[in-house]
Parts: C-alpha cells; structure tokens; sequence
C-alpha cells in the first residue's frame, strides 16, 4: 500500500496546507479574473510550473546534513510574473524548507539559488550565466527559444495555448541533479549542440 | 418401511459415501483455498499495477498534462482482465481507459477513495492516491473483471470432474476386494444358519475361510454352537428316553396306589356313614321312650299327689323327671352334634351382632333372676352359615353365663379383634375359668373340667362348636385363669372367598 501509517499524519498536514494554497490561489484567481480575465495567465501557469519542478528534481545532498536556509527561486533578468509568482509559493515548503523568491540584481549570487530563471531578457548573457553556475547543482529554467540546446537544462515553451517543458537531461547530469522519470516522460527530451 | 440391503451392498454403499464425501469435502475446500488464493493475487497484481500508474501519471496530473495520462493509461491494454480505469483530479475525471466494449464504472464508484479496494459480484476496482512528495492531486482508479476467478472455478470443476470421478471409481473397485472378503463369509453363514432352521441339522459345519479376524471367529463360534447343540440334542434325547420309562413306572406304580386308596376311603366313609346313622337313629329312637318316662312321671306327680304317693315318692318322682330332663337335652345335644357333621355349609354375609344379641335376650328370658352385665360389640359381620354361626354363639354365651353364675357382677363381653390378616371373635367372661393345663381337653365329647354338681351341661357343646368352627375352616381356642374368667377365640376362615361358597380349608 503506498498509503502508510506513519506517514498519514504529515501527509495530513501537507492536504490542508495544500487545500489552504489552492483556497488562496482561487481567491487571488478570482481577484485576478476580475481584474484581468477568467483564465490563468500564461506566467501564472510558468510559475506554478517552476515551483512544481521542485517535486521532481532531486538536489545532492550532504549525508547528515539538514538544510534549514530557505529553497531560494531566484529570478535574472526581467520579471514576467509580477506579484503571481510570491503569491503562488507564499507559504509553502519543498522538502520542509520555506520557498522564498529572489530577484537578483547580478550574476554573482546565481549559486546560492536552488533553482534559477533565466528570463528572456538574458538570452545573451546565456552563456556567461551558465559558465557562472559551473555545473552547479542549481536548476536552470528558462523561457526562450533553444535554451536546452544552449546548455539550460528545463526551458519553458508554449505549444497550442499549453505550457510545455523541453529537458536538457545531460545538463541536469552534469549539476549532479536528478530529474524524476515522471517528469522527463512530459518533457520534450532535448540534446546540447555543440555548434552554439 | 425400506427393503433390507444386502450386506454386500450396504459395504459398497459405505465406501462409496465415505469416498465420496472425502472428495467432496477435499474438493470443496480445496476451491475454496485456490479462489481464495486468485483473489488475494488478482488484487496484489492489481494493486501493483495501480502503483506504477499512479506513480507515472503524477508528474503528467501535477503538470495538467492529460494526454500524457491517457498515453499512460493506456498501457493498461495489456493487461488482460483490466477494463477501465482513470484519474480524478481537482473533481473532474482528468484521464481514462476504457476497454472496447467495457463502461466507466458509474459515478459513485469514481469518489475518490485515496487508497483501498472494493470487490464487487462483477468487478474488482483500486483506488491509489496520485501524489508526489507528499502532494495529493488526484485518485487513480483501476476497474478488473473477474474473469480470472470465473477461470479458476471453470478450471476447477472440470479438473475435479475429470479427477474426481474416476478417483472414486477406482476407490469402489479397490474396496470391492476386502468388502467380498468380509461379505461373502457372513452370506454363507446366513445361508447356512437358513439351512440348520430348516432342515434341523445341527451336524452341518461352516467352512473356515481367510477373512476379517472378527468373522473367522464368528463363523469358529458358530460352529462351536453348532456342536454344542448337537450334544446337547443328544443329552435331551437320551434324557428324555429315561424320563418316560420312569413315568411309566410310576404312572403304574400311582394307579395301583390309588386304586388301594380309593378302596380305603370308601371303606372307611361307609363305617362313617354308618356311625352317622347310628348315633342319629339311636338318638332319635331314645327320645320316645324318654317322653313316656317324662310323661307318666308327670301324670304321676299330679293326679296322684298325697294319695298314693308319700314325700318320699314324690321327691323320688322330681328325681326322675330331672334325669329325664338331662337325658333329654343329651340326646338333643348328640343329635345337633350329627346334624353339625351331616348338613351342609351354607355360607353368607351374617350379621354376628344380631346372633349374639338374640341368644343373650334367650338367655336372660330363660334365667329372669340372673343380673348379667353384657357388652356386645356393634357391627360385627362375619362371612359364615348363620344356622351353625349361631348355634356357636348360643354355646359359648351359654356357657360364659353359666361359669359366671357365681360371681357377683358378671360381666360378659362380646368383640372382634384383628390378629393379622384374620379376624378373631371373642367370648369373655369374669367368671370360673379353668386351669390352662386342661385346655386340650376342652373341646372333647363329654369331657367336662367341672362336677355336674358345680355347673350342669352335657360336655357336647363345645365339641359341637369345635366341629363347626372346623367346618368353616378356622380354629378355636381359649385362654383363662382359674378363677378369673375365660376367653374363647375363635376364626372363621373362609374371609378370602367370601364371595365363593366353598367350605374348603384355610
């Protein structure tokens, strides 16, 4: 049974945390849709995503030690989001530490993120961004075209009307990231091409 | 009621039951055991299965990714008894499968139910939660039929049909062997036992065969009974032969016997008879000349008093008249003693109270100057001859009133008294009595325990009583001190065959 006893109590609390996310959500949806429209906006759907991907990818870890800083999402470049990305991750955890959003003014704090967004603004800089990072066990995202093939490893695409995810999976090896197979069986699998 | 089985069949019928109803039982039991085991296994497989789907599909639900659910879904295809099965999530059925020509199960059956199973007559159905890392976003379901349990049970049947049957077969054939070896002994034996009752041929013997031990030694017993009823047979005959020569010897030697008896008896009845006839015609025949006597001594006394006859003769005159008187009543006495013995019993209901109240209203009538105290018992009832029952009582009151004579207050009490089963009457008096050394000699003809001169009487009443009492068929006796009165007891015998009219003894 994938059910166990032990486990009821967390998971529990996990539902009603997850029921209170969702209550907040709708409520802001709502308050969205009557300010904008009905439907999700296409950059509150990224962010979901992005905050989801959190569930799916595994970050090394160092035997013994539990991390208590924060899960830092950072974001370089322009903000697509506006408020709905702090809305949506307000409050909840991945892996038991609070989700906080960073906007970073440089390059330079790239590695303290857990998982860092590349806005479209910087695809120029691409390639310095990636050679900051270093194989560094941060999650790039990123929203523009070619961004696997350029070295990013998960890029953001929209595909009629639908957000979908292309993965570099050698480029999550590399950073000694594990991406779950749920996960890489929706992607679009993407390769690096040594010609960028 | 139902025709008897012969033993032969009634073996056969029995292991027939007992195999049967062992394969029957094991058969049973063991379908039960193997469905058991296919559901148990039908369920882990499709709890397996449900597992890995709802593990796949997460990524595809938590990113709203349908098509990739319904691809993944669809792998289901593979599995035979799988018919539907599809994802809830955020209350809407986010991805199916449906088999071709199977239906979603209906709604009810589509609430979540985050994990857990529900078997139904059609169908078995798993729920499993759609999460990952601890977020819950949807319920997967998995519909089976059970075709698999249907299978099983199809399969069974036919293999224990094809098992089952010829195995009981064989078990009969197997048991036909030692069934005839226990039947066939007990058969011969019937028919043999049929034929000793019929022919009454005690000298035919049961062949000894192999057999169950039990049968060997009945059919060893039988013959062993068989011999010893032929002895015995044997014994009865020789017995027998003896016995009836014996009879015949005795049956001669008891004729002569009685011949010689009956010779006796009649003898001895005649000299009887005789002695009756005398004793009647003499006493009789004396009476005529004693009236004379009486008569012309009467005369005597008064047509010649002071003429011819001085005091002296007139007192000698007194003097023979009492004689007469006395002879008189002798002969009265003699006479009633003959009839006693000659008339017959003539047994009734009586009533003793009223008798002995009669003969002592008689007595006190006889004697007005005697003061006698009389305490006679009321209701006393006795089954007897009246006639003779009260000539006893005149008797025995006469006589307790003469020996009272006496005594100044003289008592007489008259009662009854049970001793046992009998019913003793009573006589008793406050007056004379007698020495008990002379008792045997009471009830004597003429014996008397007291002078004439003391109290008269003949000394025949009492014998005359006794010989009643006898004829009844009970017993007198008396009990007294000399000086201090008597009791006379007596029974009547007789009380069990009141109603008949025997006088036969007790």
């Amino acid at each position: 049974m994938v059910t166990n006893n032990v486990n009821v109590h967390t998971q529990e609390r996990f539902r009603f945390v997850c029921r209170l996310a969702v209550i907040v959500a709708v409520s802001l949806c709502v308050m969205v849709a009557q300010a904008d429209t009905a439907a999700p906006t296409e950059y509150q759907v990224k962010a979901a995503f992005i905050y989801k991907f959190a569930s799916y990818v595994q970050w090394p870890m160092i035997p013994g030690l539990v991390s208590t800083r924060p899960f830092v999402i950072g974001i370089f470049g322009k903000d697509p989001f506006g408020p709905s990305f702090d809305q949506i991750v307000r409050g909840q955890t991945v892996q038991g530490r609070a989700v906080v959003i960073k906007r970073l003014p440089g390059i330079e704090d790239a590695g303290s993120c857990d998982i860092l967004f590349i806005s479209d603004s910087e695809k120029s800089n691409l390639r310095r961004i990636l050679t900051v990072l270093r194989d560094a066990p941060v999650l790039t995202v990123g929203d523009m075209d070619h961004f696997g093939e350029r070295g990013g490893m998960i890029n953001l695409t929209t595909e009629d009307n639908r957000i979908r995810f292309d993965i570099n999976v050698r480029a999550i090896e590399r950073a000694r990231l594990k991406a779950a197979s749920q996960l890489l069986r929706l992607a679009r699998i993407v390769e690096e091409s040594p010609s960028d | 009621m139902a025709r008897s089985l012969s033993i032969g069949s009634r073996l056969r019928l029995l292991s027939v039951l007992t195999s049967g109803t062992a394969l029957l039982a094991a058969s049973v039991a063991l379908l039960f055991f193997q469905l058991q085991e296919v559901r148990t296994e039908m369920l882990r497989r499709l709890e397996t299965v449900a597992d890995i789907i709802a593990f796949n599909s997460a990524a595809a639900v938590d990113f709203n990714d349908a098509d990739a659910a319904t691809t993944m879904l669809a792998a289901l295809k593979t599995r035979p008894g799988v018919v539907s099965a599809g994802i809830v999530a955020r209350g809407n059925i986010f991805a199916t499968y449906v088999r071709a020509g199977a239906k979603l199960p209906e709604a009810a059956a589509l609430r979540p139910n985050s994990a857990g199973y529900r078997f139904t007559d059609q169908d078995l159905l798993v729920y499993r939660p759609v999460t990952s890392k601890g977020r819950e976003f949807g319920t997967l379901f998995v519909q089976s039929d059970l075709r698999e349990i249907d299978q099983t049970f199809r399969r069974f049947t036919l293999i224990t049909g094809v098992v089952a049957i010829p195995a009981l077969l064989i078990a009969i054939l197997i048991s036909l062997y030692p069934q005839r070896r226990i039947s066939k002994p007990i058969l011969n034996l019937a028919a043999l036992a049929a034929v000793v009752s019929e022919k009454g041929d005690y000298s035919i013997r049961a062949p000894i065969e192999r057999s169950a031990a039990e049968i060997e030694q009945l059919v060893a017993t039988f013959n062993q009974m068989l011999a010893e009823i032929q002895q015995q047979n044997a014994r009865l005959e020789e017995a027998h032969a003896t016995l009836e020569q014996r009879v015949a010897e005795r049956t001669r030697d008891l004729e002569l016997r009685s011949d010689q008896l009956e010779a006796q008896g009649s003898e001895l009845d005649a000299a009887n008879k005789e002695l009756e006839a005398f004793s009647y015609s003499v006493s009789h025949d004396l009476r005529a000349p004693l009236r004379a006597i009486d008569g012309f001594s009467k005369a005597l006394l008064e047509d010649y008093p002071g003429k011819t006859l001085d005091e002296r003769g007139m007192h000698y005159l007194e003097r023979v008249r009492v004689g007469t008187k006395r002879m008189a009543s002798l002969i009265d006495d003699l006479l009633n003693l003959s009839r006693v013995t000659r008339s017959s019993l003539q047994r009734r209901e009586t009533d003793v109270t009223a008798i002995a109240e009669a003969a002592a209203a008689e007595l006190a009538r006889r004697h007005p100057e005697r003061q006698v105290h009389y305490q006679i018992e009321g209701g006393l009832h006795a089954f007897a001859d009246s006639h003779l029952l009260t000539i006893v009582l005149e008797n025995l009151l006469g006589n307790a009133w003469k020996f009272s004579a006496n005594v100044p207050d003289a008592r007489i009490e008259i009662g009854q008294q049970k001793n046992g089963n009998d019913s003793v009457f009573y006589v008793r008096d406050n007056g004379a009595g007698f020495d008990m050394a002379y008792a045997d000699k009471l009830f004597g003809a003429f014996q008397r325990l007291h002078t004439e001169s003391e109290f008269e009487g003949t000394g025949i009443g009492l014998a005359t009583v006794q010989r009643i009492i006898h004829r009844h068929g009970g017993r007198i006796w008396a009990e007294a001190e000399q000086g201090k009165g008597a009791t006379f007891s007596f029974t009547l015998g007789g009380e069990r065959e009141r109603t008949s009219d025997s006088s036969s003894r007790r």
